[in-house]
């Protein structure tokens, strides 16, 4: 029969070395713990979720990249701390090529050093397809969203058709960019409007990273031409627009044919794109008139004598076949 | 035990106790204060951080380097190659196609691009865009016979495009690979979309591999039915009783296997809708297909196709005369 005073004895021993037992076993787990979280939220920000963003403006400490157990297709290059930065603005929204065309324009970006990605989609939530994709391509990239308002008395589109489409969303980057990147700290910077169905050479993105103010270069296959372009003199400097369709706008370009310099957005916070009683053809005008003259600007692909981005459009797919029911799953995501 | 002995060993007892609570005890205080770990865990994420910093630098150069590397081919790869034939014709967008073609393939290692204009001569754009690519790549060209070439406002899916272009691709791998080489033959064409991970699915091919394409067939995407792993039919709905109903982009052949084929070739004859049957009944059977893209259950590509960029004010320009600069290539 045990006595109490022995099984007293016994808990009295033993209950010492489970203590320290325990004690150790955590002390010894814990800093391993705390480099694995460490690793893993410099990862998250890398990834760009966006929540850090300040790093794209005023960064000083060097953003890392780190192998992840999953297989990562490809990533972009290494930050550099030499170039400035290229923030694209993209508007987007839903429709069957949606994926396809930022896929492919992802692609694009890999390649491209320093360039962080502001989609900005069309839409009353931050849609569960465009979140995945930006987590995945790996890029540094910030998500956002804004509704063009909905004309519910027109069919089809349900778009306000008096509002171009997009001006809203690349509103809604240039507010971003102005809350989130202070003109005093921030390294220097380009801001590009990138639509998401033209095609963008490599070389265009190295030519746009020395815009002083604002540069302009020549798009192929708009105003009904195999391109247009600004018209420079010999002494390097712009004086028109070789254009057909009213080459007497304030700046005949197309959104794709012009970058700014951050700065200068930082510094005239008033500039946006007017959003109602904008003539076709008249968007760019509206931001650029209040940015710059015609003498600011900088003429880049060799004087604007080559082409490095190209206004293709998709063609709409034909559904046809998929009836009033719907044919395949619509689980699958196209 | 005597009186004396047990005084002892309560004395023995009571110093363990007392020297194990104190122990404990500065081992709690311990791990309040985080000064050693964070130390440590510092020394050591930074360790990491550095470590890190030398892989993604070293990566990065390593890319720049194959980006300039050699078109004429690096030393033998250890991953079997994937030759993407695209056959391609001039038209206003050709060259913005190319060049978002390369930029994605550029991103896949281990890839041979064939490319094979419609045209009797090699063009120099399509020369200068090969060069500047960074891509391993080999540049060929043959014309489509005037009877199947599509003549202006055809639509085109009457005559069937880019049989010949393939079929040189074929003949060229046949005469240049040999038994010994690995690798898998992938039909791109030029106005595609294709993810990354497209490429890895296909990579390792043992006969033909299949998958699911987008927005094709006039429905969102066109995919082969797998049951428990293997290929029991094609879930279509423009012609589902085609020997293989399926697109270009859904498909790839081992190398090995065509080289074993000989013969194997598209045919211009075939009938709308049959030229990927043309080639894969002589060389497979459904049964052997091999499904991917998780049981084929996930879109990795898209027939995208691209406007004919409109041209009315420069038509109009050059009826007066004063057409853009054709020294500009666009």
């Amino acid at each position: 029969m045990p006595k109490r005073r022995d099984i007293l004895a016994i808990v009295l021993i033993v209950l010492p070395w489970t203590l320290l037992i325990t004690v150790w076993h955590q002390n010894a787990i814990a800093p391993l713990l705390a480099i694995r979280k460490d690793d893993g939220s410099d990862a998250r920000r890398d990834a760009g979720q966006g929540s850090d963003s300040k790093e794209y403006c005023s960064s000083d400490k060097d953003i890392v990249e780190v192998v992840r157990t999953e297989y990562v297709y490809t990533r972009p290059p290494p930050w550099s701390d030499v170039l400035p930065t290229i923030h694209v603005i993209t508007p987007t929204y839903s429709r069957p090529v949606q994926k396809a065309e930022l896929t492919r324009l992802a692609n694009t970006f890999l390649h491209v050093t320093n360039l962080h990605w502001i989609l900005v989609e069309d839409s009353q939530r931050r849609t569960a397809l465009v979140t995945r994709l930006l987590h995945e391509t790996g890029l540094n990239y910030t998500h956002l969203n804004v509704e063009t308002p909905r004309n519910y008395k027109l069919r089809g589109d349900m778009r306000d058709p008096r509002i171009p489409r997009g001006t809203m969303q690349r509103n809604l980057a240039l507010r971003w960019l102005r809350e989130t990147c202070n003109a005093n700290h921030s390294l220097p910077a380009i801001v590009y409007f990138a639509d998401d169905d033209n095609t963008y050479s490599l070389e265009v993105f190295e030519e746009m990273r020395s815009t002083r103010k604002v540069s302009v270069w020549p798009v192929a296959f708009v105003g009904g031409l195999r391109y247009e372009s600004p018209k420079v003199n010999a002494a390097g400097k712009v004086y028109g627009w070789k254009t057909v369709f009213d080459p007497h706008r304030p700046f005949a370009i197309d959104m794709a044919g012009f970058a700014v310099n951050l700065r200068l957005i930082l510094f005239k916070p008033q500039a946006y794109f007017k959003l109602r009683g904008v003539k076709g053809g008249y968007q760019e005008s509206s931001l650029l008139r209040e940015l710059v003259t015609l003498n600011d600007l900088e003429p880049k692909a060799a004087n604007c004598t080559k082409i490095l981005v190209w206004h293709t459009r998709t063609e709409k797919p034909v559904l046809v076949n998929e009836g009033k029911k719907g044919f395949t799953d619509p689980n699958i995501e196209i | 035990m005597t009186m004396k002995m047990k005084m002892k060993l309560k004395n023995v007892f009571m110093l363990y106790f007392l020297v194990s609570i104190c122990g404990l005890m500065y081992a709690l205080t311990q791990l309040g204060q985080p000064c050693d770990c964070t130390l440590h865990s510092r020394q050591s994420s930074d360790l990491v951080h550095s470590r890190d910093r030398t892989i993604s630098r070293l990566q990065g150069e390593l890319k720049r380097l194959q980006a300039r590397g050699n078109p004429e081919g690096p030393p033998k790869p250890a991953l079997p190659t994937i030759y993407t034939v695209t056959p391609t014709y001039t038209r206003l967008v050709q060259k913005a196609e190319l060049t978002r073609l390369s930029q994605t393939l550029l991103h896949v290692p281990s890839l041979h691009w064939v490319v094979v204009e419609d045209s009797p001569v090699k063009t120099s754009l399509v020369s200068e865009l090969l060069k500047r690519s960074g891509l391993p790549y080999t540049h060929l060209c043959t014309q489509t016979p005037k009877d199947f070439k599509l003549q202006e406002g055809d639509p085109n899916w009457l005559k069937p495009r880019g049989v010949e272009q393939r079929n040189l691709a074929l003949q060229w791998l046949r005469e240049n690979r040999g038994p010994s080489d690995e690798g898998v033959v992938y039909f791109a064409d030029d106005d595609n979309t294709y993810s990354l991970r497209l490429f890895e699915e296909m990579r390792f091919t043992k006969r033909v591999s299949v998958w699911p394409v987008g927005l094709v067939g006039g429905v969102r995407f066109e995919r082969p039915l797998v049951e428990r792993g293997k290929v029991t039919g094609f879930y279509t709905a423009w012609k589902p009783n085609r020997p293989f109903p399926m697109d270009m982009a859904g498909f790839a052949v081992s190398l090995p296997l065509l080289l074993a084929n000989p013969a194997a070739r598209f045919h211009l004859s075939a009938q709308r809708g049959n030229l990927e049957s043309s080639l894969l009944q002589t060389l497979v059977s459904i049964e052997e297909l091999e499904p991917r893209a998780s049981n084929c259950t996930k879109v990795l590509v898209w027939h995208t196709r691209t406007e004919k960029p409109k041209m009315k004010q420069e038509d109009a320009l050059i009826l007066q005369g004063l057409g853009s600069d054709p020294s500009i290539e666009v």
